[in-house]
């Protein structure tokens, strides 16, 4: 009887892979491949946009209006926080050491269910998702960032407002101790705590945003951290940094820049390409980095999500 | 010689602002090159008085002609920065603001007598001129009205500079008086 023996090396004909698992393993291969890459060249760009390690679980924003990303590093070294100083440039050197930790947010006023939460609780109660907004200055510059952070009407319907709260009332910490135009009491550049506010309509809209991170990653001081709020159609000012106090009221809040001129900045300073700041021009904004002014939108672009808050409102009057 | 030295010391703050601008980068370039030529023309406005003021203890009104005319190049870039960066060119829409924002009619206002007396500054038409300089009083209240509104809040350094202008000026209009020999 003829037979060929198996030499020693040959294995049986089960062990062969088949053919499109074998295909199979060559795209799993270029994936793997294509893979490596990716991240290299996603650690390169870290690398060389000096990003922060993401430390946030959240949902990515697919940017699906497709702006246009300003650099982490411009969006971090260049902030008004009048609490440490008036300089842009300078806060970020000034409150490199801001203790973020223990930080309270207490929820009080016509409310159901007042609290008190610490941070990383309420971190884990809301989930995280990314929100790639335009931002306004009332100074006329502007800027895109990608916040990280949940809906304040997810907070809100948690903490039961009663029938009568009609508006809601932000309070940044107030810790001399820490910000140093805090102390300077008398000679002081606004008036502290720093108080804003929303109508509860704003505050509900589901386009407002406990903001919590940027870049993915935890907020830098400068940029309010631990918690600061983002109303994406308003300017820059109504985002009250280092929350440490949300209050359910029947009467709408006096905000810290409407107390200090209020011929100048008003309770609903929408982004308005048509009503100017009484000394400077809101048509156009200068976005950072860039030489080109460009149009100011209506509501900052969010027109079509908002327009319907300011039915019937005389909004040169409301400013 | 003297003169020479004195305006490479003026042109440093130019020189400043290409690095910063072109080497070393910045966030907000508008907003960079109003500061820093504004300040820079104001501050060489305050120079000059101080240099008369003092003419009596040291007399450097030589060097007036020369600060002045920085004064007045530092407040052209200014105006270039406006007309071409901020309003792109947009003439109708930058005689609109003028018109429209105090602050910024106070700056051109500035701006204008700053020319007029650029140009008599000459050695040609100064005899004839000279009495209308004293408009720098005016020009430096304006401007000096134009940078507080200008900002959004004042800051401490900003007190400071402005108490130190406060103290020219008023020492200025004591000796102008005559109640005060410095």
């Amino acid at each position: 009887m003829h037979y060929r023996r198996k030499k020693s090396w040959e294995i049986s004909e089960s062990f062969v892979t088949d053919e499109v698992l074998f295909e199979g393993r060559r795209r799993f291969l270029k994936l793997g491949a294509a893979m490596t890459v990716s991240t290299s060249a996603v650690m390169e760009l870290a690398a060389s946009e000096k990003l922060p390690m993401p430390n946030l679980h959240y949902r990515k924003d697919t940017n699906p209006l497709g702006l246009v990303l300003n650099s982490y590093d411009q969006i971090i070294s260049y902030n008004n926080f009048y609490e440490y100083t008036t300089s842009k440039k300078g806060v970020r050197q000034l409150a490199r050491n801001f203790k973020t930790e223990p930080w309270r947010i207490s929820v009080d006023g016509l409310v159901e269910n007042p609290f008190e939460i610490d941070f990383d609780d309420l971190l884990n109660r809301f989930t995280l998702e990314e929100r790639i907004y335009r931002f306004r200055c009332v100074e006329g510059w502007a800027m895109v960032v990608p916040w990280v952070g949940f809906e304040l009407a997810s907070l809100i319907r948690y903490a039961k407002p009663l029938s009568t709260a009609k508006y809601v009332r932000f309070e940044t910490l107030y810790d001399p101790e820490q910000f140093p135009d805090q102390r300077r009491k008398f000679f002081s550049t606004i008036d502290y705590p720093y108080v804003e506010g929303l109508r509860m309509d704003e505050a509900m809209h589901p386009l407002t945003l406990m903001t919590v991170g940027l870049y993915g990653h935890t907020l830098p001081p400068q940029n309010g951290a631990p918690l600061r709020l983002i109303v994406p159609w308003k300017y820059g000012f109504k985002g009250i940094k280092s929350i440490r106090r949300i209050t359910f009221t029947d009467h709408e809040p006096l905000n810290t820049w409407q107390k200090m001129a209020s011929n100048e900045f008003g309770f609903y300073a929408n982004v308005n390409p048509d009503v100017d700041h009484p000394r400077w021009s809101q048509k156009h904004e200068r976005v950072l980095g860039k030489f080109i002014k460009q149009k100011t939108q209506m509501f900052n672009g969010y027109e079509k999500e908002v327009k319907h808050l300011y039915a019937g409102m005389d909004l040169r009057k409301h400013f | 010689m003297r003169q020479l030295i004195l305006s490479f010391i003026l042109l440093q703050p130019l020189l400043f602002l290409l690095y910063m601008l072109f080497i070393s980068g910045v966030e907000d370039p508008i907003k960079f090159i109003y500061t820093l030529t504004g300040a820079t023309a104001l501050t060489l406005l305050y120079i000059t008085t101080t240099l008369s003021l003092l003419r009596r203890s040291i007399n450097l009104l030589r060097y007036r002609r020369t600060v002045g005319l920085f004064s007045f190049f530092y407040a052209l870039l200014h105006l270039l920065n406006f007309l071409i960066l901020d309003m792109e060119l947009d003439l109708v829409s930058a005689l609109n603001e003028t018109f429209d924002k105090p602050f910024i009619f106070f700056g051109m206002a500035s701006f204008l007598i700053l020319l007029f007396m650029a140009i008599t500054s000459h050695r040609s038409l100064f005899p004839r001129y000279f009495k209308y300089h004293k408009m720098i009083y005016i020009v430096i209240l304006l401007s000096t009205i134009h940078f507080v509104m200008a900002q959004k809040a004042l800051s401490i350094p900003q007190w400071g500079y402005l108490g130190v202008m406060a103290l020219i000026s008023i020492l200025k209009v004591l000796q102008r008086s005559g109640i005060v020999k410095l």
